[in-house]
């Protein structure tokens, strides 16, 4: 133990666990190595992933670090619900895409990005902000998990922060490069067995060593009344609300999840989907208990930092070895992440950028997977960079989910409504960022008549959530009925009443205004779209083994 | 809250999650057998 009271490995421990970790990972990544990789099986794996496959993978990636820490910081902070209101709406954000992956799936069978499709739709200004929006989240991403890392490392052992930091970066490139989204899927599936087996011990193991449920239940006396009641307004106003407004826009922002989309067999995208929901739903929700636990027994956080928790309880209760397993299980859960995300930006700028905007439509194969590679070197660089540094990212952060709110309504209904336009789907973003960012950051008094009319709009965004909630499962009529009722219950309730929390306000206004916006500008236009278009001009980049190779390989009419 | 109700809302992940493990790995093992049947990659 150290002086904070942290289990303490050697630096030859903590190299094995390292060295072991990315070593058998790397290895893994030898069985399916290619001589010659194609385009397809880089970015997506060839449409061909299984069931079993893909709900790893999904769920794998869709666990980062930081789900344990925040689900933990939640259930201390929050009490009961808190781990509930963290991992239900994280699990919720796989769960509602898979209705709309279908519809992008039919749209662009061989799609590798969602971008893609939007660029199809529309052409290479929405589609910029759709790929925009999806580097920075990666990006932001690859940085907090490579931060975890170094975090880890530098608490449990007497190497540096940056030491950490290295390793993860330069492990995680290492077994990614060559074959790309193929081995991101391959070694997620390992990941995740460890990750979900290290869970099902050290839960069960943590509870019994606190001294079992009966301590659990004498601690109760500890906890405020709002920690105690399950149904906790102060748990739901702002740890829920915030993210169930944020499930639809992190599952259509994240590159991550539409890769796994357009990867995963069609007719396996409902079960694959709906099995990393669960599994997502009980590793985050079942961790996050260990802060409830700490939170009941009084363990106060080391140097009052809530990531300290699950690590201070695991050194605290359990002996070393238990340590060691959370130590992989962290790693696992934080290198499944940082591949995804590699794969994601590669893919991106492959299709997105260098396909669809420099190649225009015509690329060469060879140079794509160069480009792709290149991607994953600079990025992890760009990520090691910004994580040895500790910048603060809160208002990068801020922009990006907001950026993402505001993406939502108008990529979901232009693969439906055909009238929307290219200005609709532009314009729409562009206002409803600059109506966010003055709810946001208060840059108008928040009183009176400036205050109802963002109210209004967050009332309106709130509609549009539950709407398209509805709509995704049970179809349009459906859908607008939600819409409305709900809009209508919140333009009653929660006008007088929002203004308390502008955080979620501005959120649910990014959301509101560009429906709005969105709606309007596509009731005015006479355009109607074919959207059979779309599977034309989204196509395979490899060439066909019966086509000369300075063929153009896409079909023309994609070219905007 | 009773013992047995407080000790089951914090187990009933680490059973949940055993269970999606082992959907998992059994649609993973099967599809192994039939990528080695029709003679193709898994990924």
């Amino acid at each position: 133990m150290n002086e904070s009271g942290f289990v303490q490995f050697s630096i030859l421990t903590i190299m094995i666990l390292l060295v072991g970790f990315y070593g058998g990972t790397y290895l893994l990544t030898l069985l399916i190595r290619k001589k010659e990789e194609d385009t397809s099986g880089f970015m997506v794996a060839g449409h061909n992933v299984g069931f079993g496959m893909g709900a790893a993978s999904m769920t794998a990636t869709w666990i980062w670090a930081a789900s344990f820490y925040a689900a933990a910081t939640s259930g201390y902070t929050y009490g009961v619900s808190g781990p509930i209101h963290y991992g239900l709406w994280g699990a919720l954000m796989i769960l509602f895409i898979y209705p709309f992956g279908r519809r992008f799936r039919k749209l662009a069978p061989n799609g590798h990005t969602l971008g893609e499709l939007i660029h199809a739709r529309h052409g290479s200004s929405s589609q910029l902000i759709l790929a925009g929006s999806n580097i920075l989240g990666s990006i932001i991403s690859l940085m907090v998990n490579f931060t975890a890392a170094g975090a880890l490392v530098s608490v449990l052992s007497p190497l540096s922060f940056q030491t950490g930091v290295l390793v993860a970066g330069v492990g995680v490139l290492s077994y990614t490069l060559t074959s790309g989204f193929r081995a991101s899927v391959f070694t997620d599936f390992a990941q995740l067995v460890a990750l979900m087996a290290i869970t099902v011990v050290i839960i069960p193991a943590v509870l019994f060593a606190v001294g079992g449920p009966s301590v659990m239940v004498s601690g109760l006396e500890n906890l405020t009344s709002e920690q105690a009641d399950f149904f906790s307004v102060d748990a739901i106003m702002n740890q829920g609300a915030p993210f169930f407004v944020a499930v639809l826009a992190y599952a259509i922002g994240n590159q991550t999840i539409s890769q796994r989309l357009f990867a995963v067999r069609e007719k396996h995208i409902k079960r694959t989907f709906v099995t990393a929901t669960l599994g997502y739903g009980a590793i985050v929700i079942g961790l996050g208990m260990i802060g409830l636990m700490a939170l009941t027994v009084g363990v106060e956080p080391v140097n009052g930092n809530m990531n300290n928790l699950i690590p201070q309880m695991v050194s605290t209760y359990l002996p070393p070895v238990f340590v060691g397993l959370f130590f992989v299980l962290v790693i696992g859960a934080l290198s499944s992440t940082a591949d995804s995300d590699l794969s994601a930006l590669s893919t991106i700028v492959m299709a997105d950028i260098y396909g669809k905007n420099i190649a225009k439509n015509d690329p060469n194969p060879k140079t794509m997977l160069l480009v792709g590679r290149s991607t994953m070197i600079v990025a992890t660089v760009a990520g090691l960079i910004f994580a040895s540094f500790s910048l603060d990212i809160l208002v990068m952060l801020v922009f990006v989910g907001a950026l993402w709110g505001a993406i939502v309504f108008p990529v979901i209904v232009s693969c439906y409504w055909d009238r929307v336009t290219n200005a609709a789907f532009t314009w729409s973003v562009v206002i409803a960022m600059a109506l966010f960012c003055i709810a946001r950051f208060e840059l108008l008094e928040m009183t009176g008549a400036t205050v109802l009319f963002f109210e209004i709009l967050a009332s309106v965004g709130g509609a549009v959530v539950f709407g398209l909630m509805a709509f995704g499962f049970f179809g349009r009529a459906v859908g607008l009925g939600v819409g409305v009722v709900s809009g209508l219950i919140l333009l009653v309730y929660a006008t007088g009443f929002l203004r308390d929390y502008m955080v979620l306000t501005a959120s649910l206004t990014a959301y509101g205004a560009s429906a709005i916006v969105c709606t309007a500008m596509t009731l005015r236009s006479k355009e109607r779209f074919d959207f059979d278009l779309i599977k034309q001009r989204v196509g395979s980049y490899d060439v066909p083994a019966d086509k000369e190779e300075n063929e153009p390989t896409m079909i023309p009419e994609g070219a905007h | 809250m009773s013992e047995l109700v407080y000790g089951s809302y914090i187990l009933v992940w680490p059973v949940l999650t055993l269970g999606v493990l082992a959907v998992i790995c059994g649609a993973v093992i099967k599809d192994a057998v039939q990528a080695r049947q029709s003679d193709r990659d898994m990924v």
